[in-house]
């Protein structure tokens, strides 16, 4: 089941020069660690002149999705949302 | 008049993504893959289901059924709305993949595109469209992700093309060429055929013809003048034997946006304040495109399934989101309204690109109409939409969302 969040969390994210490749490594979210396993979609979004990056990801053991949202104008990150997989 | 077969070595590609916005969807959450996945317009009972995975297909979900239909043909379907940017972002991937290949990519809508080989670069390194189609499906999954497959159809013309990309969905590749269509043709029914339904159907079978094959086989005076009684009828004959007749790009005649109410009303207030909004949506692709329009047409459809509509020419050109909603607004004082509004719709017609307006001897002592609209339009660009508003638009940030037009790609 697909749930809405919209709450600030934190990220620990990694860039590779030599892959030429950033995107998120660790979410903490109600005082849990998921380190973030596959990144199933990453595409921009433009809201006015501000870029948001929306990664959606699973985290290592494949079971929570998260949405995330990173805002470039203040470099946070908003949790949009998460799913289990289950429907509704 | 006798036309051969096209026996052309097969220049033309047909590309389209399997069960589009579902498949992304699965793309992008590896959890609900290989399940059966609906995304509808809304996740209420009645929301319309717009795509659905090939997993839920199989169950019998098809387009169109409404979400508690779709929960009563599987209940475990996983149910999303849709996500347009994301959509939009798969198309110019999709589309970027296939720029790598040759310039001439057409887009057809959000999901297909027909490329054109002529001449491109890939053949003439002396690859076979087959080996560039087997690579396109590669850079599909590398750019797009490992779970998108795509169909692609090699035929001579558009119409065999589009034909070839439907013979083996999922991820199919096939090629039709002079000497295997009328094979191809033997295996197929009538409406397995691109364009024709089953009203097309009925007026073939009405003139004797059954199959695919019959089709090709009709003189071209039989579909003229007995099947189709027109000029209609002369471009399915080519159209059958590998001719392209399709290669025709028509240009952007109307701008319009409509929305079902999810909370139906007869307020005339609230369907004047939802005009609003479909207005400024309509004036912003207007304005965006650099046209002006001198014609708009305004229709509701109605609880009691009655449906009414009216549209008009205009004296003076629209152009501002303000000359959109007034001309809008006296076509919907027209009318006395019968039951709660379920659906509302706004198009403009009878383009021009937008000229600049005659220099009068007071320009730019006073803001005008067009001024207002251009500034107001910088601070949306800059600001996000409607962050700047009229205030009859107040308040109504989360109404209207962004919709995915299936047909139409040029405002991508």
């Amino acid at each position: 089941m697909r749930e809405k969040i919209n709450e600030e969390v934190s990220v620990v994210m990694y860039y590779s020069a030599k892959k030429r490749l950033a995107q998120p490594h660790t979410i903490s979210w109600q005082n849990r660690e998921y380190k973030v396993g596959k990144i199933g979609y990453h595409h921009p979004v433009w809201d006015g002149k501000t870029l948001h990056h929306i990664f959606e990801l699973v985290d290592v053991g494949q079971t929570i999705w998260f949405r995330l949202n990173f805002d470039t104008s203040n470099l946070h990150w908003l949790l949009e949302a998460v799913s289990d997989g289950l429907p509704t | 008049m006798d036309f051969p077969l096209n026996y052309n070595q097969p220049l033309i590609m047909h590309v389209d993504l399997n069960s589009c916005f579902a498949i992304i969807e699965q793309q992008a959450n590896p959890l609900i893959r290989h399940k059966p996945v609906a995304v509808a317009a809304y996740d209420s009972p009645r929301g319309a289901v717009i795509a659905s995975s090939y997993e839920a297909k199989a169950l019998g979900i098809k387009l169109m059924v409404n979400v508690r239909e779709a929960r009563m043909l599987a209940k475990d379907v996983i149910i999303l709305t849709p996500d347009p940017e994301k959509y939009f972002d798969a198309h110019r991937r999709f589309k970027k993949v296939l720029l790598n290949y040759t310039d001439e990519v057409t887009p057809k809508s959000v999901d297909e595109f027909i490329v054109d080989f002529s001449g491109s670069q890939a053949i003439q390194k002396g690859l076979s469209l087959e080996e560039v189609g087997l690579r396109i499906k590669q850079d599909i999954k590398d750019s797009l992700g490992e779970y998108v497959t795509v169909n692609i159809g090699i035929a001579p013309n558009r119409f065999l093309a589009k034909l070839a990309a439907g013979l083996h969905k999922p991820d199919g590749l096939d090629v039709i060429t002079g000497d295997n269509l009328r094979e191809i043709y033997s295996q197929l029914v009538l409406t397995d055929l691109p364009g024709i339904n089953t009203r097309y159907e009925a007026r073939l079978n009405y003139a004797g013809i059954y199959t695919p094959l019959q089709f090709l086989d009709a003189p071209e005076w039989q579909l003229r003048k007995e099947v189709f009684k027109s000029i209609v009828g002369h471009y399915w004959y080519l159209r059958l034997r590998g001719h392209e007749i399709d290669n025709v790009d028509f240009g952007r005649k109307s701008f319009g946006q409509q929305y079902a109410l999810g909370d139906k009303t007869k307020d005339r207030e609230k369907i004047s304040r939802l005009l609003m909004k479909l207005s400024e949506k309509t004036g912003r692709r207007l304005r965006k495109q650099d046209y002006e329009a001198w014609g708009i047409h305004l229709w509701l459809s109605f609880e009691n399934r009655t449906y009414w509509s009216k549209g008009k020419k205009t004296k003076s050109a629209i152009y501002s989101t303000q000359d959109i909603y007034l001309q809008a607004q006296r076509l919907l004082n027209q009318i006395n309204i019968p039951a709660r509004v379920t659906n509302i719709g706004v198009t403009v017609f009878n383009l021009q690109p937008a000229s600049p307006t005659q220099l009068g001897l007071f320009d730019n002592t006073r803001l005008d109409a067009r001024s207002i609209a251009k500034a107001a339009d910088e601070v949306n660009d800059r600001y996000g939409e409607f962050t700047l508003v009229p205030a009859t638009m107040a308040n109504m940030q989360d109404i209207i969302l962004k919709r995915v037009a299936f047909g139409s790609v040029r405002d991508l």
